[in-house]
């Protein structure tokens, strides 16, 4: 008896928790379809009271990722809408699953009107789809709105795809990385900003021996470095040694970067930093949290690499720690051949596009293109980007100065931040005011390396093989960069390496970026 | 997964016997009926859940592509299935794949069982319990953060064991970056986070072997050990046996997160398994056939292992799984 009670006890608490699992998921769908019940809603009764509105609001679905951890409230959004005369609906998703969330969306055909990409990496692999018609062309157009038209040609010539425009961007320095220093480390060392790699190395070698931070110990090193090739000091310190921006002619044709001979001295260079202990010995295994750390803690002098507008950031968390650290900024680095050289970016770092299957005509697609060419006025992109004049941001000397309350930016726009087209030269909103002197000596290299800046010639040009094994067949070369580093691979065995990426499909992107190249 | 698999076992159906009449088997269906009723939410999950989206494998045999769908791509037959066969890496792949697998059968597995035999014969119930919680506790961290703690323990730069080393005069050694290293670390990560939380169902199928067999033992002049040996683990042999098969179940999944945190430019060739390689080679280069090709043919090697299995138990006179 008791052994049969229990028994059906156990089953319907089974049934039960199953039931409000299913119940959970229900209520989980029924949310998400509410949204476009609520917004055709309300369609109907801006269409039943139409004298109420001069035009009726355009109704805009748009999908883009989200750098937050909650969704931001309508703050912006209102105001947005009321300037723009639109009727707007933002579905946020996590940027850490946006990839996944891109793709299943795109699988079912259920993409909203504006759908926002990831970054590069995500434009490329829709680089096929968007060959394939499923988005609408917008070159032709762009003409017909005059803020739009202001967007960098240049940079709209890199996010082309087989020549015709699809996309607007979001618009990024050019070159924004560099090194940023401890100064007051320098300063007691009697040390000037490098001039050159070998002054680099000078000062990393003087930062682990000579007991920068005076306490008696050897416990300080030089450069932190962590397990990036590209956003890491890697690529950065190889521009400096005339290294290419992942391509650049040789003979008379177009070869990847590490078929050149200042890639194997920038391995040597840090070949040799690591033998001497003057960077982080780990740094193939270090995340950038833990660089970041190692820096903010006071243990490392030298953080190449990233943008240097990052020093707001490190300076914050460094003072926490040591008190009177100071910090700047640099990057002219000259070569061993005495020559300045700096990798820049394709100049943006995300991209719009508008799917066919939810952008019905043409008609439609100028009412949305209109709908951007307001944003890329000065009044919507500084309400996108800065905020509520008064209450997320004050205007000083003609440039935005954010308020101190950072928990109130990062939830009310940091998600409409991250949307805006275009660039301040562009859309005309405020720069920011920077009072820390490196942030503003950070500035002035950012608009300094573009002078010296090199593109990468492949940004424009399409290969297949590389869209479609690229990054696995990379991975072969940053494993033998890092194995050459460490020294467990010699020059021949990685060009060895080199010949295993070739055959393995490397010789065949060869092949179809000249045949791009040329064309 | 087990509670779901429960309702079938819980509900104790009688023998399908051959019924005189089929009138016989409707009266026993109505007799049982809100049995019946209950099993319907376990039979819906499962053909919603798992059987459903089995028809998304269709894709390994397509050159899948999103905005075509499933009906439009293109098909090609077994293409990705001899990609991967031929892969140059394929092999050290699926070896590093199984040597971590038979790591964690021979050094893991029987780790809980020693634990829960060992909390076992604590005496006092305040120290057993408080030794249970402090063991099965970690289970509840995530691997970003077991992996985190270990980094800081090891690094080169500043790690404690590494100043250990050098304080006693030995030379630091490179645990994050040297092959050697890699499955020693992973393996004692396993134990660190899991082997407390395996304890919990050995520890209740203890729990519930009848006082009255040690009492008898110990008139006959059994001593600790004794007992463990002849009643408490022939007691708990059906529940190694069954967990066993389960584990069988996932050799070529191990889980992608742990390797992948553990994973660098410098341990790849011998940290690189399937599940790290189809995150690399089919989601982040958008290869949706290839990776599902993938993943059916680990569940493929899973069902068969987890049948033979199962059956060599059942050879040996043991309940099995099913």
């Amino acid at each position: 008896m008791t052994k049969k009670s229990f028994t059906l006890l156990l089953s319907s608490l089974l049934t039960l928790s199953m039931l409000s699992a299913c119940g959970g998921n229900n209520n989980k769908e029924a949310a998400a379809t509410k949204d476009p019940g609520a917004s055709t809603g309300t369609n109907t009764t801006a269409t039943t009271d139409p004298a109420a509105e001069p035009e009726k609001p355009t109704e805009i679905k748009i999908m883009l990722p989200l750098n937050t951890t909650d969704t931001p409230p309508d703050t912006i959004k209102t105001e947005v809408e009321k300037v723009t005369n639109t009727k707007l609906t933002y579905q946020f998703f996590p940027a850490d699953t946006y990839e996944e969330k891109l793709n299943s969306s795109f699988a079912t055909g259920s993409l909203p009107q504006v759908t926002y990409l990831k970054n590069q990496t995500t434009f490329l692999q829709m680089k096929e789809a968007i060959k394939d018609g499923q988005f609408w062309e917008i070159g032709p157009l762009l003409s017909e709105f005059p803020n739009l038209n202001k967007l960098k040609p240049e940079i709209l010539g890199n996010t082309k795809v087989d020549g015709k425009l699809y996309t607007l961007y979001i618009g990024r320095p050019l070159a924004r990385q560099g090194i940023i220093y401890r100064k007051d480390w320098a300063d007691k060392l009697g040390l000037k900003a490098p001039a050159n790699t070998e002054e680099l190395f000078a000062m990393a070698k003087a930062f682990t021996e000579q007991d920068p931070d005076g306490n008696g110990k050897k416990d300080t090193i030089g450069v932190v470095d962590r397990n990036e090739l590209v956003y890491g000091a890697f690529k950065t310190v190889s521009s400096w040694f005339g290294t290419p921006n992942n391509w650049a002619e040789k003979d008379g044709q177009l070869a990847p970067e590490f078929t050149f001979s200042q890639y194997i001295d920038t391995m040597d260079f840090f070949k040799k930093l690591r033998e001497g202990g003057y960077m982080n010995q780990d740094f193939a295994a270090t995340s950038k949290t833990d660089a970041v750390n190692m820096f903010t803690s006071g243990k490392a002098g030298l953080y190449i690499g990233g943008s240097m507008q990052d020093i707001d950031s490190l300076n914050k968390d460094l003072i926490k720690n040591v008190p009177d650290a100071v910090l700047d900024t640099h990057s002219m680095v000259a070569g061993p051949d005495g020559k300045f050289a700096q990798w820049m970016i394709p100049g943006y770092n995300n991209v719009v596009l508008f799917p066919k299957s939810a952008v019905k005509d043409e008609a439609e697609l100028k009412k949305i293109l209109k709908f951007f060419d307001y944003m890329m006025t000065p009044e919507v992109s500084n309400l996108m980007y800065w905020g509520i004049e008064g209450t997320h941001y004050t205007v000083v000397d003609g440039k935005a100065k954010a308020t101190d309350n950072k928990e109130l930016i990062e939830r009310e726009v940091k998600g409409f931040k991250d949307s805006v087209i275009g660039e301040y030269e562009t859309n005309g909103m405020y720069q920011s005011l920077n009072v820390l002197p490196g942030r503003i000596h950070a500035e002035e290299l950012v608009l300094e390396n573009v002078k010296y800046g090199v593109a990468d010639p492949t940004a424009a040009l399409d290969s297949a093989t590389y869209t479609s094994k690229g990054v696995e067949l990379q991975q072969i070369i940053a494993d033998a960069t890092y194995k050459y580093m460490y020294g467990q691979l010699d020059k021949a065995g990685f060009e060895k390496e080199v010949e295993n990426w070739k055959s393995r499909g490397g010789a065949k992107i060869i092949e179809e970026y000249n045949a791009a190249y040329t064309k | 997964m087990q509670e779901v698999t429960a309702p079938p076992r819980v509900v104790p159906e009688p023998q399908p016997k051959k019924y005189k009449s089929s009138s016989e088997l409707k009266k026993r269906l109505w007799r049982n009926k809100l049995l019946y009723v209950m099993l319907i939410p376990g039979v819906l999950y499962f053909i919603i859940f798992k059987y459903l989206p089995m028809y998304g494998l269709i894709i390994s045999f397509q050159d899948y592509k999103p905005y075509q769908g499933i009906t439009g791509s293109e098909w090609v037959g077994m293409k990705h299935f001899s990609r991967l066969f031929t892969e140059p890496d394929f092999l050290n792949i699926l070896a590093n794949t199984l040597i971590l697998f038979g790591m964690n059968i021979l050094i893991y597995f029987p780790i809980p069982i020693i634990l829960a035999l060992m909390l076992n014969e604590l005496r006092g119930t305040f120290f057993k319990r408080f030794f249970q919680t402090l063991v099965y506790l970690p289970h509840f961290m995530s691997w970003v953060i077991v992996v985190s703690i270990s980094f800081v323990m090891v690094t080169m730069d500043g790690g404690i064991i590494n100043e250990l080393l050098a304080y006693f005069g030995f030379s630091k050694i490179n645990f994050l970056l040297s092959p050697g290293w890699f499955r020693p670390m992973y393996i004692l990560q396993v134990i660190w986070r899991e082997a407390g939380w395996g304890t919990i169902i050995y520890l209740a199928s203890i729990a519930a072997i009848d006082p009255g067999l040690y009492e008898a033992s110990r008139m006959d002049g059994a001593g600790r050990l004794r007992q463990v040996w002849h009643i408490t683990l022939p007691a708990i042999r059906g529940v190694i046996i069954t967990l066993f098969i389960l584990k069988i179940g996932s050799v070529l999944d191990l889980g992608f997160e742990h390797v992948y945190l553990l994973l660098n430019s410098m341990n790849r060739e011998v940290a690189e398994i399937i599940d790290t390689y189809v995150y690399t080679a089919g989601l982040r280069q958008g290869q949706f056939s290839y990776s599902t090709a993938i993943g059916f043919f680990k569940s493929i090697v899973g069902l068969i292992m987890v049948m033979t299995v199962n059956k060599v138990s059942k050879k040996i006179g043991e309940e099995g799984v099913y």
